[in-house]
């Protein structure tokens, strides 16, 4: 009795003494005076934000907030306050695309349908992939975004996203929540089943059966382990369960109205917890979408899809397409009483959702739905609605000031605070100054290997700042390259052909290493590897 | 190359204007030369449609006010054309990383921006059943769509079909004329073919019979504790085909091969929608009309490889006459906006007549996709789907005019070449002022 009486008073102790948190505190910040634009409810048009420890201490008018002693403060006069915003399906911090393995041999009688078809990798995470970069960060906090959904891109199982607020170098302290999504493409493999769209609906709903099958028996056999055999141990579909039975979310990337149609139908028969992302033709479809209730991640990119008429009726009617009729989506779908999330999957350069977003309210959409779709709709999609998505007590301190409105052309981001982290966005290198990480100007001469097999590439490139023009030459052809744009070490151009007497555009995305340029083709029979290497010179 | 641009520019118009009604609507075809093909020919008559649907056809019939009403005066009325196998309104033809892929289905990647479905209303096509090509011995499963052009692909598809699964003989799933076939794949011969598809059908009648006997179990006085085996695709479907749910579409060019499959049918039990392209069934009429078994060919296509090489013009006219089913398909967008003409063939080649001609592209291959009841013949009750013509439609001067689905106007000629008109100025205007190329 004595000695718990010890005990406890030794405890208390110990709890008036030690410090309330560990030892390394963030600062205290507190931004007075400016605008303060909280989405989740009126504008102030004086207002003050008490930063602590990585959280939102404290936010409202000028007159109601005192301003502690310990924080510093921040003069916000003539600056606007945002939730800093949030880009639900992106693709930055990626290493090089992972080694493809290499295509089966075709040979011999087909052998039964493999458990997991080839190149379904549910298992990847982004998070393992990921390498930040200055570059990149900056580039990002330029336009105001503090949180990201990096995605893995490539294959039919992507594998699992991971969310990042961009607080730094440091991959660990970066992730708010991971894994968060599973991510599913409606692409298809090479040579190998499936080869073909169809192939991969099927193969998709076979493995969403096998799943379900695979917990059925795993449950019975953890049960009863004298009455039923052991299934079979396999990770492709323990990688999928959380998904599949445990309805977690699912990210079907929709590339065009036929996609979505399919990601709905999927998701219906396998009662799958679905977000559609891309489906920047949603609005073609705006009647069953809406029937469908999905979240929506709507792409920034306005470019056509393949499927669409308007992609194949040459150049001029793709542009005008993409000037006029694909910017109107994120409208038209506001207008059918939709919310979605705006987001940068699609886009060659980061700094086009700033202009994108330009135009889709342009093209209709209110500024205060815009803000929406970068800030709260996106958090709720996820499920960080809690913590993020808007200025309020008690949610992480991720803030940008602003000089205006923040979707006028004109408007700088100020400061940006991530996790309570404040950060001064450096302007944007001018074209043509700026130390490159890399130089491209030269020749360069490599393969593109296709399913169709593999074709000799050589490019004459010349690079001013990030951006890049020059010459493709392939099988004879001699093309002019079209928004080249380096960006860090990632490379991406186009190059715009003629096949048949159609216009075609193969667009390149990858990154240069020294001599090396490494990346993928995205042409219209599919995706293709590219490798280049500098030729040296006398 | 500019009359391909204004074709496009146009075909651009009608996506946009195309009908925005999920329900079908009313229209009144007045004073034509009506070919019912199942109930005679009307010299002046009239097609009321209400709702979509087929209410009178008859003389002087009186329409409701408000109804829209179109003069067939001097012109041809019949009913919408039927494509009984083409490879259509798709994202692929063929998954051809395996040579059993039944688990694959067309209705999965449909594509409604196929330009070839505009293509075919200007043909007077309003069905199709767009297939699973012929890369490998078991290919997918069939859809048959009406032709919307401008709606969801999904408002396409008719549900009433017959659901049907791909097969292939021959040439193709051997892939014998193909010069980038760099890999071997069995099979490589037609015994190999046979044996393949044989090894699959033992497959799936051993999973159709696991599945029996745990619903079975699971169905008794004192069920056992017991999981449902896995579920598998693959099987499924040929288990479907092997219970009678869906039935066999065979491409086949040979005589001999076409029977050792009907007798791969008998084995198994299981039906045999149609044989396609069959040059040779003129060979195996008996034993076709005896299986119950039609055929969906082209007239005068053949010697385009070896297994063609036997082909007759007459054989057509020739099997319509023996008592098969017969129907004529386009095999891709191209042909399907001539199928008028192919048909008028056989007026040519063996003197059907105009009756049986039209049968080969209407009520017969309605008949193969299982969809006669509601389309395929000018009857009230059936779907108002029409193609109105300038001339006889058998006529090598025939000229499609309107293309109904529905009592929808999916295709008016003069209402296009409007357009086209208009088009034309609108893209020539920006030339004069020097502004985009």
């Amino acid at each position: 009795m004595k000695q718990t009486a010890m005990l406890f008073l030794c405890l208390v102790f110990l709890f008036w003494t030690a410090p309330a948190q560990a030892a390394d505190v963030g600062p205290a910040y507190a931004v007075v005076n400016c605008k303060v634009v909280p989405v989740s409810g009126p504008v102030l048009e004086k207002g003050t934000i008490v930063i602590r420890d990585g959280l939102i201490e404290a936010v409202g008018p000028a007159d109601k907030i005192s301003v502690p002693e310990d924080a510093e403060v921040i003069d916000g006069q003539g600056l606007t306050a945002y939730p800093g915003l949030l880009d639900a399906h992106s693709q930055v911090f990626l290493e090089p695309a992972r080694e493809e393995p290499s295509g089966l041999g075709r040979g011999g009688p087909p052998q039964p349908q493999p458990a997991a078809p080839q190149g379904f990798t549910p298992e990847l995470q982004a998070f393992k992939l990921l390498k930040p970069t200055k570059a990149e960060r900056a580039g990002l906090h330029r336009l105001g975004f503090t949180t990201v959904l990096v995605a893995p891109a490539k294959g039919i199982f992507a594998g699992q996203s991971v969310l990042l607020n961009l607080n730094g170098d440091k991959t660990e302290a970066m992730v708010v929540r991971q894994p968060v999504a599973l991510h599913i493409n409606f692409a298809t493999e090479r040579g190998v089943y499936p080869s073909s769209l169809m192939g991969t609906m099927a193969a998709l709903r076979q493995s969403f059966l096998d799943a379900q099958d695979y917990a059925r028996h795993q449950e019975a056999w953890q049960a009863s382990p004298r009455r039923f055999k052991r299934p079979e141990y396999s990770p492709f579909l323990e990688s999928l369960l959380p998904y599949v039975v445990g309805k977690r979310l699912v990210i079907f990337t929709c590339a065009n109205q036929e996609d979505i149609r399919r990601a709905i139908s999927l998701a219906e028969e396998f009662k799958l917890n679905v977000l559609l992302s891309g489906a920047n033709e949603a609005w073609r479809v705006v009647e069953a979408v809406k029937k469908a209730r999905l979240p929506l991640l709507i792409s920034l990119s306005f470019k056509p899809p393949l499927t669409s008429l308007y992609a194949n009726q040459g150049e001029e009617v793709k542009k005008k397409a993409e000037d006029e009729i694909y910017p109107a989506n994120p409208a038209a779908l506001c207008k059918a009483g939709l919310s979605f999330a705006l987001t940068s999957y699609g886009l060659t350069k980061v700094d086009d959702v700033l202009k994108n977003t330009q135009a889709a309210i342009k093209a209709g959409l209110p500024r205060e739905e815009a803000l929406k779709a970068l800030t709260i709709h996106p958090a709720r999609f996820l499920g960080v609605e809690a913590m993020l998505g808007s200025l309020e007590a008690g949610k992480m301190a991720n803030i940008i000031l602003t000089s205006g409105e923040i979707f006028e052309e004109k408007t700088q981001v100020k400061k940006i605070f991530v996790d309570g982290q404040m950060f001064t966005p450096e302007k944007a290198p001018p074209a043509g100054a700026g130390p490159a990480a890399v130089s491209l100007t030269g020749s360069w001469q490599g393969k593109i290997v296709s399913p169709m097999g593999e074709v000799d590439i050589s490019l004459e490139l010349d690079q001013q700042g990030s951006q890049v023009t020059g010459t493709a030459t392939v099988m004879g052809n001699k093309r002019d390259i079209g928004e080249g744009n380096l960006s860090g070490n990632a490379l991406a151009f186009t190059i715009q052909t003629e096949i048949m007497g159609q216009a075609m555009s193969f667009s390149f995305q990858g990154t240069v290493d020294k001599d090396v340029i490494q990346g993928s083709m995205a042409t219209p029979m599919g995706s293709a590897d590219v490798r280049l290497s500098k030729v040296p010179q006398d | 190359m500019k009359t391909r641009q204004l074709f496009f520019l146009l075909a651009l118009t009608g996506l946009i204007m195309a009908p925005a009604l999920a329900k079908g609507s009313d229209l009144l075809i007045k004073n034509g030369k009506i070919l019912t093909v199942t109930r005679g020919v009307l010299d002046r008559g009239d097609v009321l449609i209400r709702n979509g649907i087929i209410q009178a056809v008859g003389t002087d019939l009186q329409a409701p006010p408000g109804i829209r009403t179109y003069d067939a005066s001097g012109k041809y009325v019949m009913p919408g054309i039927i494509d009984s196998h083409t490879h259509i309104a798709l994202s692929g033809t063929n998954e051809s990383a395996d040579t059993d892929t039944a688990e694959v289905d067309m209705a999965d990647v449909l594509n409604a921006e196929d330009l070839s479905i505009f293509t075919a209303l200007s043909g007077g096509a309003t069905t199709a059943c767009t297939m699973h090509g012929s890369a490998n011995p078991i290919g997918g499963q069939n859809v048959v769509l009406k032709l919307k052009w401008g709606r969801p692909s999904q408002d396409m598809v008719v549900s009433e079909a017959f659901r049907t699964l791909k097969f292939a003989l021959g040439e193709n799933p051997k892939r014998a004329n193909r010069s980038d076939a760099d890999e071997a794949r069995y099979p490589q011969s037609r015994m190999g073919v046979k044996a393949l598809i044989r090894r699959e059908l033992l497959r799936a009648r051993a999973y159709m019979e696991q599945w029996d006997r745990y619903l079975a179990q699971k169905q008794s006085k004192n069920p056992a504790v017991l999981l449902p085996p896995r579920k598998d695709l693959r099987l499924e479907a040929l288990a479907d085909l092997l219970r009678g749910k869906l039935l066999a579409r065979v491409h086949t060019y040979r005589a001999d091969e076409t029977l050792e499959f009907l007798g791969l049918a008998r084995e198994f039990g299981f039906k045999v929608a149609c044989f396609e392209h069959i040059p040779e069934a003129f060979k195996i009429t008996p034993e076709l009309k005896e299986a119950g078994v039609g055929t969906s060919v082209f007239i005068d296509s053949w010697a385009y490889k070896i297994e063609a090489a036997e082909g007759i013009a007459l054989s057509a006219a020739y099997c319509t006459r023996q008592g098969i089913l017969v129907s004529l398909n386009s095999d891709g967008g191209e042909g399907i906006r001539r199928l008028f003409n192919e048909a008028g063939k056989t007026l040519r080649y063996g003197r059907l007549t105009e009756e049986e001609a039209l049968r080969l592209i209407t009520i017969n291959p309605a008949i193969q996709l299982g969809v006669d009841k509601i389309v395929g013949s000018l009857e009230a009750g059936k779907h108002g789907d029409l193609a109105v013509f300038n001339e006889h439609p058998l006529s090598a001067y025939a000229r499609c005019d309107l293309t109904v689905i529905e009592g929808e106007v999916y295709f008016d000629r003069a209402a296009y070449l409007q357009e086209r008109e208009e088009a034309a100025k609108r893209a020539k205007a920006p030339k004069q002022t020097g502004g985009a190329r």
